[in-house]
């Protein structure tokens, strides 16, 4: 089996000053491997999105050790942390998160544009191989207001693969769909997984959905039990 | 600097089409003051520099608000702040490149209408108005550019600022 990719030691967070501490997460150990599925099972508020947005650097803990794809994420800059996350993370958010003024090629593409690395010719094949991988080559010319939940939902999963990282966090992909829409999406994300071994850390409320997953941990109170 | 980002944003600026067509008059109508007081009343400089430093500095906290979901989705994604910068100088660019460009267009329609025309009273008035000298045109596009350098530091900063968390937290 594969090492860990990413390991949480010790990890407290805590908001707030004084009497007025809250604890999200508290002495949070996790090991998971690459190319796992592991689903984060919680009730709302009980830290499992703080947990993700300590994982993938968002946020920064306020104790302990995260090590991303061996990059210990706590010692690292503000002012590094877009590379790590532009290499080895990709998100998928409930909200969506696209641009407004950019169409759904844009979107995806936009991640490319600060890519030195990579030819103009590149940035546009790989934008649209991962369009056509989740099915939205058609829809590439239209903005994030002209699409359904569920196409703006592909679009965000192929903005988070255009860049090939190895690590994707999805924080309640299907929080904002219909059931089957939001199967479908699932099933992306699960396909993903399976055939391009990427490690997917999904965060849910939702038993039917943590079934996607091939490991559930579950948190309450911002513990992991 | 990354010239894709620095096209791309100018691309993407002229896509919030009324904040940036408003904008374009503002600085258009800015430029003509300018242009006049410095030329017919040099004595006064100081108010109209300070003028447009006023507008410029507005625009540019504007920009940097308007922008914060965009930025905080950017820097998500893996944009560092230099690339995020580059978003607010695009803006600034192209709305005061567009300004200069209008003006100097009303100008020669201004000159091309009075040589076939004639100067007929209607004629000199809106010349008295909108027209600006080439010199004095130079002269303004100096100095708009000058005045909008602390402003644009300042949306750069606040975009700097923003973190990427914020597009999370405010939907």
């Amino acid at each position: 089996m594969a090492g860990p990719i990413i390991q949480l030691e010790e990890v407290n967070k805590e908001y707030g000053k004084g009497k007025n501490t809250v604890a999200a997460m508290k002495d949070v150990n996790i090991e998971i491997s690459a190319g796992e599925f592991v689903a984060v099972l919680g009730p709302s508020g009980c830290g499992k999105s703080t947990l993700l947005h300590v994982m993938s650097g968002l946020e920064a803990p306020s104790s302990g050790r995260v090590l991303v794809d061996a990059v210990d994420v706590t010692l690292i800059s503000e002012r590094d942390m877009p590379k790590v996350r532009a290499q080895k993370i990709g998100f998928v958010f409930q909200q969506f998160l696209l641009v407004e003024h950019l169409t759904a090629y844009e979107n995806i593409e936009a991640v490319l544009w600060p890519r030195e690395d990579i030819t103009k010719i590149e940035q546009e094949e790989r934008t649209l191989s991962v369009l056509r991988e989740v099915d939205m080559l058609e829809r590439r010319d239209h903005f994030p207001k002209q699409l359904s939940g569920g196409e703006q939902q592909r679009v965000a999963i192929a903005r988070a693969l255009v860049n090939d990282p190895p690590i994707l966090f999805c924080d309640e992909p299907t929080g904002n769909l219909d059931s089957k829409t939001g199967e479908n999406i699932l099933k992306i994300i699960a396909q993903l997984n399976r055939e391009k071994n990427m490690t997917v850390v999904l965060v849910t409320h939702n038993h039917d959905i943590a079934k996607f997953a091939k490991r559930t941990l579950n948190m309450k109170d911002g513990v992991i039990r | 600097m990354n010239f894709r980002v620095f096209f791309k944003s100018i691309k993407f600026a002229f896509r919030a089409k009324v904040r940036v067509l408003a904008f374009i008059l503002i600085y258009a109508i800015l430029f003509i003051i300018v242009s006049k007081g410095l030329t017919n009343d040099p004595g006064q400089w100081l108010t109209y520099v300070g003028m447009a430093f006023i507008v410029a500095t507005i625009y540019a906290v504007l920009i940097s608000q308007f922008r914060r979901r965009d930025v905080s989705i950017f820097k998500c994604i893996g944009w560092d702040n230099n690339n995020v910068m580059l978003l607010m100088v695009g803006e600034v660019v192209l709305v005061s490149l567009s300004a200069f460009l209008v003006v100097f267009q009303v100008s020669i329609e201004i000159i091309g209408f009075i040589g076939y025309f004639g100067a007929s009273a209607l004629l000199t008035s809106i010349q008295d108005l909108l027209y600006v000298s080439p010199s004095s045109m130079a002269v303004t596009l100096f100095v708009i550019i000058g005045t909008q350098l602390p402003g644009l530091l300042i949306s750069m900063y606040r975009a700097m600022k923003i973190p990427p968390m914020r597009a999370l937290r405010e939907e």
